[in-house]
C-alpha cells in the first residue's frame, strides 16, 4: 500500500455506530438518579412555594449538568476506565464513541444546563451549577485523581453540591440548611469510597490512580474510614440538637449512624482475607442505603407535613 | 464527461439505523427545550424578564 492510500486512509471519515444507550451511558445515570433525589430533598425542604414547573426546570438541569460532568470525566478518563474491570465496558474504552464526540456531548449539555438553569430559573442556581460541573470536571478530573490520595475528599465536594444548587434555585439564597444537605454528603463520599477501593485496589493500582489504599496502604485507610464515619455520624446527627430538622430525623439518623459506626468498626478490625473483603463492601453497600434513607426521611416529612395541611 | 462519479461514503444498514436513533434523540431534547421554555414564560408572565442575580 503506498503512502498515499496510507494517508487517505487515515484520513477517511469515522462514521460512528454509537447507539442512544450509549449517550445516556455517558451521562452516568446511576450517579444522576442520587444526584436527582439529593437535589429533590434540596428542593423539598427549602422554605416558600416554588412552582412545579420550576421545580421540575430546576431537577431537569441539575440532572443534565451532572450527566455532562459524567460525559467530561468520561473523555478525560479513558485511559484509566480502558484498564480497570470495572469501566472497560464503557462507550469510549469499549470503542463505541470517540473521545471527541464524549467531549463536545459534555461541553455541550454543560452549557445549555447552566444557561437554561439561569435563564429560567435564577443566576445564582445557575451559577452554582457551573461551579460543580467545573469543580467535578477540572478540580477533580483533570487535578486531583490522578495527583493526591486526597481526591476523593477535596472532589467530594462536587457530589455534595446537588441539594444546595436545589435550595439556590427554590430560594435564590443560601442557608444553614443546604449546607448541613452539603456537609453530610461531603463526609459521606469518603468512607463510601475507600470502602470500595479496598475491594478494588487491584483495579486503582494497575490504573496508577493514587487511591488511599494504594498509596497509604489497606489499615491506614481502614483507620480513615474509621475516623471519617465518626465525624460524619456526628455531623448527619448535628441538625437534629441544632433545630434545624426534627427529632423523627435526629433518631433515625442516631440509628442509621449507628449501623455505619458498626460496619466500620467491623472494617478496621477485619484485615485478612475474605472477612476483610466482606466486611469492605458490606460497609460499601449499607452506606449507600445511609445517604438515601437519611435523604428520605426528610423528603417524607415534608410530604407528611404538606399532606396534613391538606387534610386537617 | 459521462464519467460516472464514485458513490463517496456509503452507510451500512446498522449506521443508518443508528444514525436515525441518534437525530430523532436531538429532535426530542430540543422539543423539550422549547416546551420547557415556552412552559416557563407562562408560568412566570410577565415576571420572566426578571431574573435575579
Amino acid at each position: 500500500m503506498s503512502i498515499v492510500e496510507n494517508h487517505a486512509l487515515a484520513l477517511a471519515p469515522r462514521i460512528s455506530e454509537a447507539s442512544v444507550a450509549d449517550y445516556i451511558a455517558l451521562l452516568k445515570p446511576r450517579v444522576m438518579s442520587l444526584v436527582i433525589f439529593t437535589a429533590l430533598v434540596g428542593l423539598m425542604i427549602a422554605p416558600g412555594h416554588f412552582h412545579p414547573v420550576l421545580a421540575f426546570t430546576s431537577i431537569l438541569c441539575i440532572a443534565v449538568g451532572a450527566g455532562a460532568s459524567g460525559a467530561l470525566n468520561m473523555w478525560y478518563d479513558a485511559d484509566i476506565d480502558a484498564v480497570m474491570s470495572r469501566t472497560v465496558n464503557r462507550p469510549i474504552p469499549a470503542g463505541r464513541v470517540t473521545p471527541q464526540e464524549a467531549l463536545a456531548f459534555g461541553l455541550t449539555l454543560s452549557f445549555f444546563s447552566v444557561m437554561t438553569l439561569g435563564i429560567l430559573v435564577n443566576w445564582l442556581a445557575g451559577g452554582l451549577l457551573a461551579f460543580t460541573i467545573f469543580f467535578y470536571a477540572v478540580i477533580y478530573t483533570m487535578w486531583l485523581k490522578r495527583h493526591t490520595a486526597q481526591n476523593i475528599v477535596i472532589g467530594g465536594a462536587a457530589g455534595a453540591l446537588p441539594p444546595v444548587v436545589a435550595w439556590a434555585a427554590a430560594t435564590g439564597s443560601l442557608s444553614a440548611e443546604p449546607i448541613l444537605l452539603f456537609l453530610i454528603i461531603f463526609f459521606w463520599t469518603p468512607p463510601h469510597f475507600w470502602a470500595l477501593a479496598l475491594f478494588r485496589t487491584d483495579d486503582y493500582a494497575r490504573a496508577n490512580v493514587p487511591m488511599l489504599p494504594v498509596v497509604a496502604g489497606a489499615d491506614a485507610t481502614r483507620l480513615q474510614i474509621l475516623l471519617y464515619t465518626v465525624v460524619l455520624v456526628a455531623i448527619a446527627v448535628a441538625p437534629w440538637p441544632l433545630g434545624y430538622f426534627d427529632a423523627v430525623y435526629g433518631l433515625s439518623s442516631l440509628a442509621l449512624g449507628g449501623g455505619m459506626l458498626v460496619l466500620a468498626v467491623q472494617v478496621y478490625r477485619n484485615r485478612e482475607g475474605a472477612a476483610a473483603l466482606r466486611s469492605a463492601r458490606q460497609l460499601f453497600g449499607f452506606s449507600i442505603l445511609y445517604l438515601f434513607a437519611l435523604y428520605a426521611i426528610l423528603l417524607l416529612e415534608v410530604v407528611v407535613a404538606a399532606a396534613a395541611r391538606l387534610f386537617w | 464527461m459521462d464519467k460516472e462519479q464514485p458513490p463517496g461514503i456509503v452507510l451500512t444498514e446498522a449506521q443508518k439505523k443508528r444514525q436515525r436513533e441518534r437525530s430523532i434523540a436531538i429532535a426530542l431534547a430540543l422539543g423539550v427545550l422549547v416546551v420547557l421554555f415556552f412552559a416557563v414564560t407562562i408560568v412566570k408572565g410577565a415576571g420572566v424578564l426578571v431574573r435575579p442575580m
